[in-house]
């Protein structure tokens, strides 16, 4: 809560700024008056992030394409939903997609999705107000084949093929924990939905990933036996986080927009919906 | 057998030509022979780093260090249009022809006596693709018609030297896997050879060689133990010995990319190859060496087969990645002629290795401090790490230890590539002193979702300069001389027998030094800073030489104080070239 006050106190202060000398008025005091105008809300999603977005046959499909043609056509315009390419860090996609665009073309999109609410996130990247946070993210794990026990403490899992993406908080849990006991049990994915899929193909017997990525398997896959986890995951770093989106920093009539907009649709229940649709159960954000 | 025909026609052709017209001769092009004696040859430029060995050496010595003074421009070619930033290139020349890359896949053909543009190709890019360190390309490669080039969307491009028309355009890798491409092609016995380049969404570095004339892939060889290599469309053998150095499956993901090209030694008949760092960034989670990452690669141009490795950091914890040019040398050391081989590496050390086998001549330090080990076993060849020194693992939510290490992983030295004398004996490094903060996080937020991650803070760790021109005596392992640079040094350098020392900096200057004494000798405004390489020929029975100018590369990409060197520099594309005034 303190976060997000302190937030909007700079955003405020930076617009202030803006209409005040470098950018002309009407660009940074009505990005929802821009976004009217022209019809169209251009939102970001990841490329290749499977069930939140991801690009079948040309068409972006998933939790976040979705949410985003929602949004649009809760402001009564058309959505343009573009998967783009991570860069190294938060920062890089920041820049490609919010605030510059990408040096090979990329425009600038009205909003980005799926971004994590995080205060160090916020304090390092001052030219986007981060906003909105619309799910609470955390992990699980699913098993199957050779592991019909999910509820085993983790060392007994030595010696079964485990899956996880690669470099992931999951990863780190896997190889890094218990003395390193699972390390060479760790069969590494691109992604979790990925890693999940494997159990769900017979490759893996357990898989660690994000809550949302097993959910959609395990959706996915509704003949096969799979077990999910039902106690906590012990010692694991990370509490989850909150996903919210990012508006460019002068952007405050349209932040302000959104973040009405996501309020009405987890009241409605349309939020929760949504998310039923890709086989996912809706968490609040803590934050929100 | 095929290209043996195709060779023996071509030199029938040749013979042909020059019995009737001499210009005729070039329609047909440099050859891999041709190519091989580009050191020798001073009325060209044939490959990147002026010969095979890649040294940057030139026999010139019409301009040298009594001359040099009076060094005045001949004209400069602006790339032109909205696309400046990085422009790392090292320029090639040939039949009147200077051919350059520019920032965004570019490639420009000029003019070499007036500057005036005969070509320019730009390779269409897609325009979702985000490379991670600014959109330079650091050169071409030439043989008969062509000239190729690699892209930032991992394509390999052959064009009409003449023309700049499409001859054949491979992909390399996949651009939406993460890969591109930015070092300039290296030519063997008509062969085109490369490596990658990727970000650090568990790539593995890759060598691959293809045939010159048709682009088809002759064989490819991955960098990480346990990955397999092909030669003619079958399997080839695996690198390396499967988890003898990495835990579980993590070769599958280990990075080792091969992002700077290789050099090539015609005795021995092996190119040398440099690899990235290991993936993940936190050590912690892969005990082991992490073979071949941080390393040096030996490899037989014919088959693709590694002959030989040398790890210059094992187990890397810093992000030394160990791709610097391996650059070969003749030296007597005590008392014993050598084949030898030099690489100045990310990690603060210069190595003199045997070329014939790897075996280990020596390591010496030179920058200011190397805090992450206190030099080399010379027994072993492995550093005498200092363990306080490695970023520690996360505790539970806690952040791993925070550690000071210098060099920083933009490195003692970069991509940029040194030179060697051979009138001097030195070598000249470009080099940066600088350190840096760096931490393992538990959590960090990549792809919209929680990673683990490195974090970094660069420091310049003396009050008046990061950048520093070296020149090295390899047989000994002192610095004979240096220059300091306010900003961090990002070019090139090329020596000469005219007793010469070229480089350039990021403040604009091309500059040249007494290759003896360091002393400066001459410096010219280019308008922008340089970060390529120069060059020298000689044409019309005058040497000249060329340096590309345009500010950017991965250093401004990077904040905090180091940034206040260059904050101020504008950006750029321009080649410029110089010669002495005619009496």
């Amino acid at each position: 809560m303190i976060d997000r006050i302190t937030r909007r106190a700079l955003l405020g202060g930076a617009l202030a700024a803006g209409c005040a000398g470098l950018l002309p008025a009407e660009v940074a005091a009505a990005p929802l008056a821009k976004v009217r105008q022209t019809g169209v809300l251009r939102v970001a999603v990841y490329g290749d992030n499977r069930p939140w977005s991801w690009d079948d046959h040309g068409a972006v499909r998933g939790i976040d394409a979705d949410l985003g043609r929602a949004l649009a056509a809760k402001l009564g315009v058309r959505a343009d939903v573009v998967a783009f390419m991570p860069g190294d860090d938060l920062a890089a996609d920041f820049r490609n997609t919010v605030w510059r665009g990408g040096l090979l073309g990329f425009q600038v999109c009205d909003v980005m999705l799926h971004v994590p609410f995080d205060h160090d996130l916020m304090l390092k990247n001052d030219q986007v107000a981060i906003i909105a946070p619309y799910y609470r993210e955390g992990f699980a794990m699913v098993c199957g084949n050779e592991q019909s026990d999910c509820e085993v403490l983790p060392p007994q899992l030595h010696g079964r093929r485990l899956a996880a993406e690669t470099a992931s908080v999951s990863d780190a849990y896997l190889v890094g924990g218990f003395g390193g006991l699972l390390r060479s049990n760790v069969h590494h994915y691109q992604g979790g939905y990925e890693a999940a899929q494997a159990v769900a193909d017979g490759n893996a017997d357990a898989a660690l990933a994000t809550r949302a990525q097993v959910e959609a398997v395990l959706h996915d896959y509704p003949g096969k036996t799979l077990h999910r986890r039902k106690g906590p995951i012990p010692a694991m770093a990370s509490p989850g986080w909150d996903i919210a989106m990012a508006v460019k920093d002068n952007s405050r009539t349209l932040g302000d927009a959104l973040e009405t907009i996501v309020a009405e649709m987890i009241a409605s229940g349309q939020m929760a919906a949504l998310f039923a649709t890709h086989g996912v159960e809706w968490h609040a954000a803590i934050a929100g | 057998m095929k290209s043996r025909l195709k060779r023996g026609l071509g030199s029938l052709a040749m013979t042909v030509a020059i019995a009737f017209a001499a210009p005729v001769m070039a329609a047909d092009g440099p050859t891999s022979q041709d190519i091989l004696n580009d050191a020798q040859s001073t009325g060209d430029v044939l490959s990147y780093g002026l010969g095979p060995w890649a040294q940057r050496f030139s026999p010139m010595t019409q301009v040298n260090s009594d001359n040099v003074a009076g060094l005045v421009p001949v004209f400069a070619s602006s790339l032109g249009g909205e696309k400046q930033r990085g422009q790392e290139s090292q320029p090639l020349v040939y039949d009147g022809t200077i051919y350059v890359t520019g920032s965004y896949s570019r490639v420009f053909a000029f003019d070499s006596h007036t500057g005036e543009k005969k070509w320019e190709y730009d390779a269409r890019l897609p325009d979702g693709i985000m490379p991670c360190c600014d959109v330079v390309n650091r050169g071409a490669a030439i043989h008969g018609d062509k000239i190729i080039f690699a892209t930032l969307d991992a394509h390999l491009i052959a064009l009409n030297r003449l023309t700049g028309k499409v001859i054949w355009n491979k992909t390399i890798a996949d651009y939406q896997a993460g890969y591109s491409a930015t070092a300039a092609p290296l030519i063997v016995n008509d062969k085109v050879i490369y490596g990658n380049s990727g970000g650090e969404f568990g790539i593995v570095g890759r060598v691959e060689a293809r045939d010159v004339n048709t682009g088809e892939l002759i064989w490819s060889r991955p960098t990480v133990e346990g990955n397999i290599g092909m030669l003619n469309g079958k399997p080839n053998g695996m690198t390396g010995t499967l988890n003898a150095s990495w835990p579980g499956d993590m070769w599958k993901t280990g990075g080792g990319a091969t992002w700077l090209g290789g050099t090539y030694d015609p005795g021995t008949n092996l190119i040398y190859i440099g690899t990235g760092n290991p993936g993940p960034w936190n050590s912690n989670m892969r005990p082991g060496d992490n073979l071949y990452t941080a390393s040096t690669l030996a490899i037989d141009p014919d088959t693709g087969v590694i002959k030989w490795h040398y790890q210059t950091t094992p187990h890397d914890g810093w992000d030394f990645d160990g791709v610097n040019e391996f650059i070969p040398f003749d030296a007597t050391i005590g008392g014993k002629p050598m084949k030898l081989g030099a690489k100045a590496d990310r990690n603060g050390y210069f190595f003199v290795l045997d070329r014939t086998n790897g075996k280990f001549i020596s390591a010496n330090k030179f920058v200011m401090e190397t805090t992450w080990a206190n030099g080399y076993n010379p027994k072993t060849g492995r550093p005498n790490f200092i363990d306080e020194d490695r970023p520690g693992a996360p505790n539970g939510a806690e952040k791993g230890k925070t550690v000071f290490a210098s060099p920083s992983f933009l490195g003692g030295k970069n991509w940029m590539p040194m030179a060697y004398s051979q009138a001097t004996g030195l070598f000249y490094i470009p080099s940066n002193d600088w350190g840096m903060d760096i931490w393992n996080e538990p959590i960090a937020y990549k792809k919209g979702a929680a990673y683990l991650g490195a974090e970094f803070t660069i420091k310049p760790i003396a009050p008046d300069h990061i950048g520093v021109l070296r020149a090295m005596d390899p047989t000994t392992g002192k610095i004979v001389w240096e220059y300091k640079n306010k900003a961090p040094l990002w070019g090139g350098v090329l020596t000469t027998a005219g007793n010469l020392v070229f480089t350039g900096t990021p403040e604009g200057y091309l500059k040249a030094f007494d290759a003896k004494t360091g002393k400066e000798l001459w410096k010219f405004q280019t308008g922008s800073g340089v970060v390529g390489s120069p060059i020298t020929w000689e044409q019309d029975g005058e040497q000249y030489i060329a340096v590309m100018s345009g500010w950017g590369g991965a250093v401004p990409l990077w904040g905090g104080e180091v940034a206040k060197t260059f904050k101020d520099i504008s950006q750029g594309g321009s080649l410029w070239v110089f010669k002495l005034p005619k009496h």
